[in-house]
C-alpha cells in the first residue's frame, strides 16, 4: 500500500532580515506529508515549525524571505513547486487545495462579519461556478427561469469578466445565491459537529466560545474540501476538555474525509494520541521523522530522547535539557544541538549531519547512528 | 554599556536613518542656535530687547518699506521697522510661545487625565464632561475676548501665594500617607486661602503684555487635547499586569502612577506636544496678524506680517514689498515644518510595535 | 502541621454595568463560596479550566480584590479560628466576634495592616512579559517591593536584590538591564525574584510556566521546589496543566465555575477521582504514550458563563450522573473518608 506523498518540502531555507541581523530561521527542512495521514510537527518556540507551515502556503511575512529549496505539491497528476507558482495559481491553491487554521481562532475571524459571511466568502472565491449553477437550477425549479436574477447568474457563469456582467450584477437581488451559500455553510458547520448550525451561522465571532470559534475556523478551512489541512497549534489556547473534543473532530476528519493533516504542536501528549507520524524540529532543522510508535519507543536523535525524558512524571522531579536554544543569527557550525547534546562527537562541531533514512521509514539527522558522511 | 544609553542610541540611529526626521531635527537646531545667539546676531535694543528698532533716518525720507540693502539685511517694513531684527528676536518669541503654552497645557492635561483615568467612576465622568465643555469653546474667539477683557495687570496677594504653595505641599504629603484627617486639613486650608484673598491688601501687580494674554487664552482652550490623550493611555496601562503586581508589592496609588504609569504613557504625549508647538505658533501668528496678538512693535513674526496687511489687496504694492511678508513667512513655515517633521519622526521612532524589528 | 491559610465561604462577584447610568445589571460570579485550607510548607494545587475562577480566587486571597463575602484567615492561630467559627454559629452579633475578625480576618484589613500583609504574601504572574514594567530596569523591578513597603533603601536594597537574583539563577549583571533583553524563562526568574525579595511566607503561583517554553519549564519547576525547601515557602499553584500539578503539588483542589468540586491529596485525586467533572478532566488529558490510545468520550457541551450559572449543582447540565436533586440544591463538600472531599450528591449518596 504505497500512499501518495501530497506535500514534499525539500531543503527549504528561509531567512529573516532584521535590524539585529540575518536570522536563519529554516536551514534545509525536509518534510513529507502522505495522503490520509496526520503528521505531527513537534518543536519548541523558535524551532521553525510555524515558518515551515507558512512557507507551504507562501505566507511568510517580511522581513522573511525564502532563500532556497522546493515545496512540491501534488495537484492531480503532476507535482508543482509552490515556490515557483505565480500569484493567481497561489490564490487558487490557498483555501482550495491547502487550508490553514491557526492558534487563536478569534484573531482570524473578522469581528464585524457573521460566521455565514466569512465562510461564504471563502466559498464564493473558490466555488462560485458550482454555486451559481445550483442557484440557477433552484430558480428554474421554482418557475423563475426568465427573471433578471436568473439571467444575472447565467451571465456571471458565461462571461464573468465582461463589462456588462460586472455592471449589471450590481442590480437585482442575489437572494437565491445567498440561500445556496447558506445551505453549504450549514452543511460544513454540521460536518464539524457544531450544534444548531443554522443559528450559529448567523452569529458574530464575539458570541462564540473558544471551542466553537475554533470549530468555525476549521469549517472555514474545510469549506472547499482541501486535500491538505495545516493546523498550527489549534488547541494550545483551549481548555483541556475542549481540546479533547477538537482532537476527536480531527480524528473524524481523517476518517470521513481522508484529509491529510499537518498538525503543529509542542504537546507530546497530543502527538501521541492523535498523529500517525511525527517530525521533530530543532533550531530550524528537522532532526527526526518516524512513525509515532517508533519515535516514542526508539528515539534516535538525542534531542527527541531528551524531549521524551522531560515529560513530567510524578515522583521523579522535572528533567530539563541543559542550556538554551542557540541564536539563529550567525548560527553555530555543525549540528545546532551539539552544545546541549550529551553524546556530541567531534564531527558534530564541524559538519551538519545530513537528514537520512537510518532505519526503515525512520529518518534522523545525527552522526550517532551512522549518518556520517 | 548602560542600557538606557543603549536605548537612546537606538533611537538616534532610527532618527538618523529617516531623512525627513533628520531634516526636522536640523531645522529645529538651527532655530535654537538663532534664538540662543540672538544678542550676537542682532544687537539688542537698549530699551527693551523685544521692541523692534526703527530706522528714524530713512523714516524721515519715506515711511514706505525699503527692500534689502546692506544696512538692513532683510529690508524694512512700513514705518521702517527692521525686518532682520524682528525675525531674529521673533525666534525667541516663537519658542517662548510654543514652549510655555504646550508646557502648561501638558501639565494640566497630565494631572487631569491621570486622575480621571486612574480613579474612574464619577470623578472620571465629571472631569471628562468638564473637558468637553472646554472643547466647545472657539479658541480664537476666546482669545480675542480675553485680550480685550483681561486687565493689564493681575493683582496677586502674597498670603494667597504662600497658602497655595503650602496646600500643594500638603497634597504631596497626602499622596504618600493617605488619611482622612489630612484631607480635611487640606480642604480647610483651601477655603482659608480663598477667603484671605479678599482680606489682605494687594501686594503687587503682575503686568500682562498683550502677548501674555494671548498665550493664556490659547492655553485655556488647548489643554483638553492632552487630557484625552493621556486618559486613553492611562486606561490602557492601568490594566496591565505589572501595575497589579506593583499593587501587590504594596505601592501606594501615587507610587504606581509615578513609577509605572507615567513612564509608559508619556511617549504619545511627547509626540502630540511636538506637533502642537508648531500649530500653536501658527495660531499665535494668526492672532497677531488679526491685530489682537502682540503689541504693534513687538518682535514677533505674526506681528511683523501684520504690518503688511494694508497692501494685501493692492497687487502692485504687494509685489514691490513682497520681502515684508515673505521673509517672516519663510521663518514661520520652516519653524512649523521642523516641529512637524520632528513629531512624525518621534512617532515612528517611539512606536513600540516597530521597536525591535 | 498547622494551617497557614484558611478560606471560609469566599465570594467575589464582578458587577456588569449597563445602561446610561452605569448601574449594575448582573454580576460575574467568579468565586462563589470557596472553602479550603492550606497547610504551612505545602504546595497546594488549584486546577480548573478557563472561567472557573481560580485566578480570581488567588488574587482575592492576596487582597488584590476585596471579597464580597466570606473570610480569609492568614497565619491565625487555630484556636482563634475555631472561636470565630463557634461564635458565628452561636452569637453572630457579639462584639468579641467583630474584634476577632478585625484582628485575624484579612478580608477586613485596610491601610497599614494591608501593607504589612503584602510583605508576607506575594504572587508570580503567568506572563513575564506583561508582568514586568518594560521601562524599568531589573534592579528597580525587583527592588520595588522593598521601596514600597519601606523595608530597605539604596545600597542595602541593592544588596538584597543582588542576593535574591543570584538565588534564582541570574547574575549581578542583570541589574542594569531591561526585561526585554532577557528570554522568557529569565524574565520569569526576575518575576520570581521580585516576589521573594521581601521574604514572604506565602506565594501564589498563577500558571507560572504556561507562557514559557517547554524546555525551560522544567528548570523553573525545579527552582520552585528548591526555593520552597530553602525558604520554607507555602505555595498555591494555580494551573490548568494537570500533569505539572500532579508532579509538584502535595494536595490538589479542582474548581468548576466558582466552586471547589473536589479536593484531597495528589495521589488520591489522580488515582481515584470521584467527582464526575474531575474524572472527565483527568481523562481528557492526552497521555504521551501512543500505546495507550483511548477512544474516550469527551465531556459534552461547554463551560457555561459565570454570569448565569446553572441552578443547584453547577455541573448538572453536563454530568452523566445528574439526578433531580442536583438541579435544586447545591452539594456541600463532604469528606468521603481519607480527607478526600467531594461535592456531589451521587458520589456522597453511594458512600453514605
Amino acid at each position: 500500500m504505497s500512499l501518495k506523498t501530497l506535500v514534499e518540502v525539500k531543503n527549504l531555507e528561509v531567512n529573516f532580515y532584521t535590524y539585529a541581523g540575518i536570522v536563519e530561521a529554516l536551514d534545509g527542512v525536509n518534510i513529507f506529508l502522505r495522503e490520509g495521514e496526520i503528521l505531527g510537527l513537534v518543536g519548541e518556540t523558535g524551532s521553525g515549525k510555524s515558518v515551515t507551515s507558512l512557507s507551504v502556503m507562501m505566507l511568510v511575512p517580511p522581513p522573511g524571505r525564502i532563500e532556497g529549496g522546493s515545496i512540491l505539491l501534488e495537484t492531480g497528476n503532476d507535482k508543482q513547486d509552490v515556490l515557483l507558482m505565480d500569484d493567481s495559481a497561489l490564490r487558487s491553491m490557498r483555501g482550495n487545495e491547502i487550508s490553514m487554521i491557526f492558534q487563536e481562532p478569534r484573531a482570524y475571524l473578522n469581528p464585524v462579519y457573521t460566521v455565514e459571511d466569512q465562510i461564504g466568502e471563502v466559498m464564493l472565491v473558490h466555488r462560485k461556478p458550482e454555486l451559481l449553477k445550483n442557484a440557477v437550477a433552484t430558480l428554474e425549479k421554482n418557475n423563475k427561469r426568465r427573471t433578471f436574477e436568473a439571467n444575472n447568474y447565467r451571465r456571471m457563469l458565461k462571461a464573468p469578466r465582461s463589462l456588462a456582467t460586472r455592471f449589471l450584477q450590481r442590480f437585482g437581488s442575489k437572494k437565491t445565491l445567498k440561500a445556496e451559500v447558506r445551505k453549504e455553510v450549514v452543511k460544513v458547520l454540521k460536518s464539524v459537529e457544531i450544534p444548531d448550525p443554522e443559528r450559529v451561522a448567523g452569529m458574530y465571532p464575539h458570541e462564540l466560545s473558544g471551542g466553537m470559534a475554533q470549530r468555525v475556523v476549521i469549517a472555514m478551512a474545510l469549506a472547499c474540501n482541501p486535500k491538505v489541512l495545516i493546523a498550527d497549534e489549534p488547541t494550545t489556547n483551549l481548555d483541556v476538555t475542549v481540546q479533547a473534543q477538537i482532537l476527536n473532530l480531527v480524528r473524524l476528519l481523517k476518517k470521513d474525509f481522508n484529509s491529510s493533516i499537518l498538525y503543529i504542536t509542542h504537546d507530546l501528549g497530543v502527538v501521541a494520541q492523535l498523529c500517525d507520524r511525527v517530525a521533530v524540529m530543532y533550531a530550524g532543522n528537522v532532526v527526526e521523522t518516524a512513525d509515532v510508535f517508533e519515535i516514542f519507543s526508539n528515539p534516535l536523535h538525542p534531542y527527541t530522547r531528551a524531549l521524551l525524558e522531560s515529560i513530567p512524571r510524578p515522583g521523579k522531579g522535572f528533567k530539563s535539557i541543559p542550556g538554551i536554544v542557540p541564536s539563529l543569527i550567525n548560527p553555530i557550525s555543525g549540528c545546532r544541538f551539539r552544545d546541549r547534546c550529551s553524546y556530541a562527537l567531534e564531527i558534530c562541531q564541524k559538519v551538519k549531519p545530513p537528514f537520512v533514512e537510518l532505519k526503515k521509514d525512520h529518518f534522523a539527522a545525527c552522526y550517532l547512528h551512522g549518518g556520517s558522511r | 554599556m548602560r542600557p538606557r544609553v543603549k536605548e537612546w542610541k537606538f533611537m538616534l540611529m532610527r532618527i538618523r536613518q529617516n531623512s525627513l526626521a533628520l531634516a526636522g531635527l536640523v531645522i529645529i537646531l538651527a532655530f535654537v542656535c538663532i534664538a540662543v545667539l540672538a544678542p550676537v546676531l542682532a544687537p539688542p535694543n537698549p530699551a527693551d530687547a523685544f521692541k523692534i528698532p526703527r530706522d528714524m533716518e530713512i523714516n524721515v525720507l519715506t515711511p514706505n518699506p525699503t527692500p534689502p540693502t546692506m544696512r538692513h539685511i532683510f529690508g524694512t517694513t512700513d514705518q521702517q521697522y527692521d525686518l532682520y531684527y524682528a525675525c531674529i528676536w521673533g525666534t525667541i518669541t516663537a519658542f517662548r510661545t510654543g514652549l510655555t503654552v504646550v508646557g502648561v497645557s501638558l501639565i494640566i492635561g497630565l494631572l487631569m487625565g491621570t486622575v480621571a483615568a486612574y480613579y474612574g467612576g464619577l470623578l472620571d465622568e465629571a472631569l471628562m464632561r468638564f473637558t468637553d465643555i472646554i472643547i466647545a469653546f472657539p479658541g480664537l474667539v476666546l482669545a480675542m475676548a480675553l485680550v480685550i477683557a483681561f486687565p493689564a495687570t493681575v493683582p496677586i496677594n502674597i498670603s494667597m501665594i504662600a497658602l497655595i504653595i503650602f496646600i500643594l505641599a500638603m497634597l504631596m504629603l497626602l499622596a504618600f500617607h493617605p488619611s482622612r484627617k489630612l484631607l480635611l486639613v487640606v480642604w480647610g486650608l483651601l477655603l482659608l486661602s480663598i477667603l484671605s484673598m479678599f482680606y489682605f491688601p494687594v501686594s503687587f501687580q503682575i503686568p500682562l503684555s498683550r502677548l501674555d494674554k494671548v498665550l493664556i487664552a490659547i492655553t485655556l482652550v488647548g489643554w483638553p487635547g492632552y487630557t484625552r490623550v493621556i486618559r486613553g493611555e492611562v486606561l490602557r496601562v492601568k490594566n496591565e499586569d505589572f501595575v497589579e503586581a506593583s499593587k501587590a508589592s504594596g505601592s501606594s496609588d501615587f507610587g504606581i502612577v509615578v513609577r509605572h504609569i507615567w513612564p509608559n504613557t508619556v511617549y504619545p504625549l511627547l509626540i502630540v506636544a511636538t506637533l502642537d508647538i508648531g500649530s500653536i505658533v501658527l495660531s499665535a501668528a494668526a492672532l497677531s496678524f488679526l491685530g489682537i496678538g502682540a503689541s504693534p512693535d513687538y518682535a514677533d513674526w505674526g506681528q511683523i506680517i501684520q504690518r503688511s496687511s494694508p497692501w494685501i489687496n493692492r497687487p502692485t504694492e504687494l509685489v514691490a514689498n513682497f520681502h515684508t511678508f515673505v521673509i517672516p513667512g519663510i521663518f514661520i513655515t520652516l519653524f512649523v515644518m521642523g516641529w512637524n517633521l520632528l513629531g512624525d519622526a518621534l512617532r515612528d521612532v517611539l512606536d513600540p510595535t516597530l521597536r525591535r524589528r | 502541621m498547622s494551617y497557614l491559610l484558611q478560606v471560609r465561604n469566599l465570594k467575589k462577584h464582578f458587577p456588569i454595568t449597563g445602561g446610561v447610568l452605569k448601574r449594575s445589571v448582573a454580576s460575574v460570579k467568579a468565586v462563589d463560596g470557596v472553602t479550603l485550607d492550606v497547610l504551612k510548607g505545602e504546595c497546594f494545587g488549584l486546577v480548573g479550566e478557563s472561567g472557573c475562577g481560580k485566578t480570581t480566587l488567588g488574587k482575592t486571597i492576596l487582597r488584590l480584590y476585596k471579597p464580597n463575602a466570606g473570610s480569609i484567615f492568614f497565619g491565625a492561630p487555630s484556636d482563634a479560628v475555631n472561636e470565630i467559627n463557634n461564635l458565628e454559629r452561636t452569637n453572630p452579633k457579639s462584639r468579641r466576634l467583630r474584634r476577632l475578625r478585625e484582628q485575624y480576618d484579612i478580608s477586613t484589613y485596610r491601610g497599614r495592616d494591608l501593607l504589612l500583609l503584602r510583605r508576607k504574601m506575594q504572587i508570580v504572574y503567568q506572563d513575564p512579559t506583561t508582568s514586568l514594567d518594560p521601562r524599568m530596569l531589573v534592579k528597580d523591578v525587583v527592588g520595588e517591593p522593598l521601596v514600597a513597603q519601606g523595608i530597605a533603601k539604596g545600597e542595602e536594597a541593592k544588596k538584597m536584590v543582588i542576593e535574591i537574583l543570584e538565588r534564582v539563577g541570574l547574575s549581578e549583571r542583570a541589574l542594569y538591564r531591561f526585561p526585554h533583553e532577557f528570554s522568557g524563562g529569565q524574565r520569569q526568574r526576575v518575576a520570581i525574584a521580585r516576589a521573594l525579595v521581601s521574604r514572604p511566607d506565602f506565594v501564589i503561583l498563577d500558571e507560572p510556566t504556561s507562557a514559557v517554553d517547554v524546555s525551560v519549564r522544567a528548570q523553573l519547576l525545579n527552582l520552585f521546589t528548591d526555593l520552597q525547601k530553602e525558604y520554607g515557602l507555602t505555595y498555591m499553584f494555580i494551573s490548568h496543566d494537570l500533569s505539572i500539578v500532579e508532579c509538584i503539588s502535595h494536595r490538589v483542589a479542582i474548581m468548576y465555575l466558582g466552586k471547589i468540586v473536589e479536593y484531597s491529596t495528589t495521589e488520591e485525586i489522580f488515582e481515584k477521582p470521584l467527582h464526575p467533572y474531575s474524572q472527565a478532566l483527568i481523562a481528557s488529558v492526552p497521555v504521551p504514550d501512543p500505546a495507550r490510545r483511548k477512544e474516550s468520550v469527551p465531556l459534552k457541551g461547554e463551560v457555561p458563563s459565570p454570569v448565569n450559572p446553572p441552578t443547584g449543582c453547577r455541573f448538572h447540565p453536563r454530568c452523566p450522573l445528574a439526578m433531580d436533586a442536583c438541579k435544586q440544591k447545591e452539594p456541600d463538600l463532604i469528606d468521603t473518608g481519607n480527607q478526600h472531599y467531594v461535592a456531589c450528591f451521587a458520589v456522597n449518596k453511594e458512600n453514605r
